[in-house]
């Protein structure tokens, strides 16, 4: 049985008489440290935890108010940026990666947030198929956050508790959402505020729950839930948040645009822990080195990524990790600055007697699984398709090349050395331009730097390679590097 | 080693001949090198070069005496205004030129920069620009 030392009402008192006692997260570290748990559960009322990273499950809800004569949407667009519409006829959900139909990765639903909340114009336009209730096919004007009736930011699974550190092994840059990530594991990015991160300073969510009073981009929010993809048992918490977008500010809220990836929007967030017990003064304690995620290779297109190793937020934080034996730079996508900002802000609204702590109605579930997705087709690898490579040796003349391509009627030759490995390939174009070029020798017109494929890589991930790269075809090796098939466009079509 | 960046007026390299030369008069002062970056301006062609730190002096001089400008300027800007500090692109910069002072606010320090530009598109807010 928990000893409980405080209630919420005894804290809340204290809040209205200018007496409770806050400190961020970050100054509960020494503070446990110095004085010890019981000390400090005494002492102590309130630990304030703050996080500002992309949060790209956010959005908001809109309320435009009728036109005249009525419209009920079908589709709406806010800056260009497509709106989902699919219940009553004004309403709308704006959803911060929804990239603009105009500008693509420039500007997003994340944009729109920010704009809307910075008091700027947002132009809306929608459309409809007409009824008798809602007979206006068109509408066209230009708003602002306060023309309109409710917008509220829902966003179903914001501030996990921790996330991971990204690296990327394969041999080219990776755009992501972790960020920009350069080849041969060239560096490390890494989400999460560390010892200040809401969630992980109650990480049993004794006083976390649906009702719970929260900063959120920068006005009052709510908990209304666990979030999606809460994962409690891997320490992947997560919550479901509301807020009434009209008290917050553009400083907290802000679209982003991660290169080749898409829009996100930055969310500002922190919860206020009560002391309640002295449990929940040793959590609050946690500091960076005590909190640890997994390193991730994104090199692997996977959802069972590679882990090369756990390491603590203490590390992170510097300026490289150690990695295979090498140091690898390290950075963060999240602002701690920020994170540390929140957390400072709530507390001086605590002392302010100007925010008040509401116990949550329910803590949230510490049993939740997140499972993956259920997969009705079968996942096809590049060893159920790919078909028989026709081989030449690296000392053949093109015209041998030519015949086989004739022979067996296909566009590309794969190149080896006699014990089977990969030397090149040479296709009917290369062969045709040797001709208009007068080259003789197949070292003239063979490439060199193949892009290949292996087994158990899934066909959807090879097909992408070849998209990306403008080619037609994969030879197919194996982990020595020996040719054991092809496989091209046409097995693909 | 340090990073220079050799800025060549179009008007001294007219075909790759007049290149060799131009990295042959480095060669001869008996070192080796690196070539971070080959591109061409508005002015001319632009050689990010990686080379020992006791032969800056040297070759900057007799770099200079053929009309080839060296510089160790940055060619990067960073919009104060735009920027989260969240981080993104300091993993990404070779020279340490962009750091998170004592708060975990972004800093720029333009000499260290060395015109890589593997930031520009690390930013999520668009906050880095060439200059």
């Amino acid at each position: 049985m928990i000893f409980l030392t405080k209630t919420y009402a005894e804290i809340n008192g204290k809040i209205k008489n200018g007496e409770a006692v806050v400190v961020t997260a970050e100054e509960m570290v020494s503070i446990v440290a110095e004085k010890g748990t019981k000390v400090a559960a005494d002492e102590i009322d309130i630990v304030t935890t703050g996080t500002f990273g992309p949060m790209c499950s956010s959005g908001a809800f809109l309320n435009f108010g009728h036109a005249d004569p009525p419209i009920k949407f079908e589709n709406l667009w806010l800056n260009d940026v497509s709106a989902y519409h699919g219940n009553a006829a004004v309403d709308c959900y704006i959803g911060c990666t929804r990239l603009s139909d105009v500008k693509r990765f420039e500007y997003g639903g994340g944009h729109v947030i920010e704009d809307l909340v910075a008091g700027k114009p947002v132009r809306l336009r929608g459309n409809s198929y007409t009824t008798d209730c809602y007979p206006l096919a068109e509408v066209d004007t230009e708003f602002t956050l306060d023309d309109i009736n409710q917008a509220i930011l829902c966003n179903p699974r914001n501030a996990y508790q921790r996330y991971v550190c990204a690296v990327n092994s394969s041999d080219r840059t990776l755009y992501t959402y972790m960020g920009k990530l350069l080849p041969h594991y060239g560096n490390a990015h890494y989400a999460g505020a560390g010892c200040l991160s809401p969630l992980s300073n109650d990480p049993d969510y004794e006083t976390i729950g649906i009702g719970t009073r929260i900063f959120l981009g920068g006005g009052i929010g709510y908990i209304i839930g666990e979030g999606t993809q809460h994962s409690p048992s891997s320490q992947f918490g997560t919550i479901f948040v509301k807020g009434d977008l009209k008290q917050m500010s553009a400083e907290y809220l802000r679209g982003v645009t991660y290169e080749e990836y898409g829009t996100s929007l930055f969310v500002g967030l922190g919860i206020p822990i009560p002391i309640l017990n002295e449990g929940l003064a040793k959590k609050t304690a946690i500091s960076d080195a005590e909190l640890f995620t997994d390193i991730v290779d994104y090199g692997i297109p996977r959802r069972d990524r590679p882990k090369p190793r756990r390491i603590n937020y203490e590390e992170l934080k510097g300026e490289y990790i150690h990695l295979n034996g090498k140091k690898v730079k390290c950075s963060s996508l999240s602002s701690f600055y920020h994170a540390r900002k929140i957390a400072e802000t709530l507390k001086t609204w605590i002392q302010d007697g100007k925010f008040f702590l509401n116990p949550p109605a329910e803590t949230l579930p510490t049993t939740t699984i997140f499972k993956p997705m259920k997969q009705t087709l079968k996942l096809n690898f590049v060893k159920d398709l790919k078909k028989k490579a026709e081989i030449c040796y690296e000392d053949c003349d093109i015209k041998e090349v030519a015949r086989k391509i004739i022979t067996e009627n296909i566009n590309h030759i794969v190149i080896t050395d006699k014990n089977s490995i990969l030397k090149g390939i040479v296709t009917s174009f290369d062969v045709t331009k040797a001709i208009a070029e007068d080259k003789k020798d197949l070292g003239d017109i063979i490439t060199k730097r193949v892009f290949t494929t292996f087994d158990d890589e899934p066909l959807s991930n090879a097909s992408r390679k070849m998209k990306q790269n403008k080619i037609s075809a994969l030879p197919v090796i194996d982990e020595n590097k020996k040719v054991t098939g092809i496989i091209t466009s046409e097995e693909l079509m | 080693m340090t990073i220079i960046n050799v800025s060549i007026p179009f008007g001294l390299v007219k075909d790759i001949d007049d290149y060799s030369k131009v990295v042959n008069d480095i060669l001869k002062h008996d070192i080796t090198f690196n070539i971070l970056k080959f591109s061409t301006g508005s002015a001319g062609l632009n050689l990010l070069l990686d080379i020992p730190e006791e032969k800056v002096k040297t070759i900057t001089e007799s770099l200079i005496e053929k009309n080839i400008s060296v510089n160790k300027k940055g060619r990067v800007i960073v919009d104060i205004d735009l920027c989260i500090d969240c981080g993104s692109c300091i993993s990404l910069c070779p020279t340490d030129a962009l750091t998170f002072n004592g708060e975990e606010r972004l800093k720029f320090s333009y000499e260290k920069c060395i015109g890589c530009l593997l930031c520009i598109d690390s930013c999520p807010r668009f906050a880095i620009e060439e200059l």
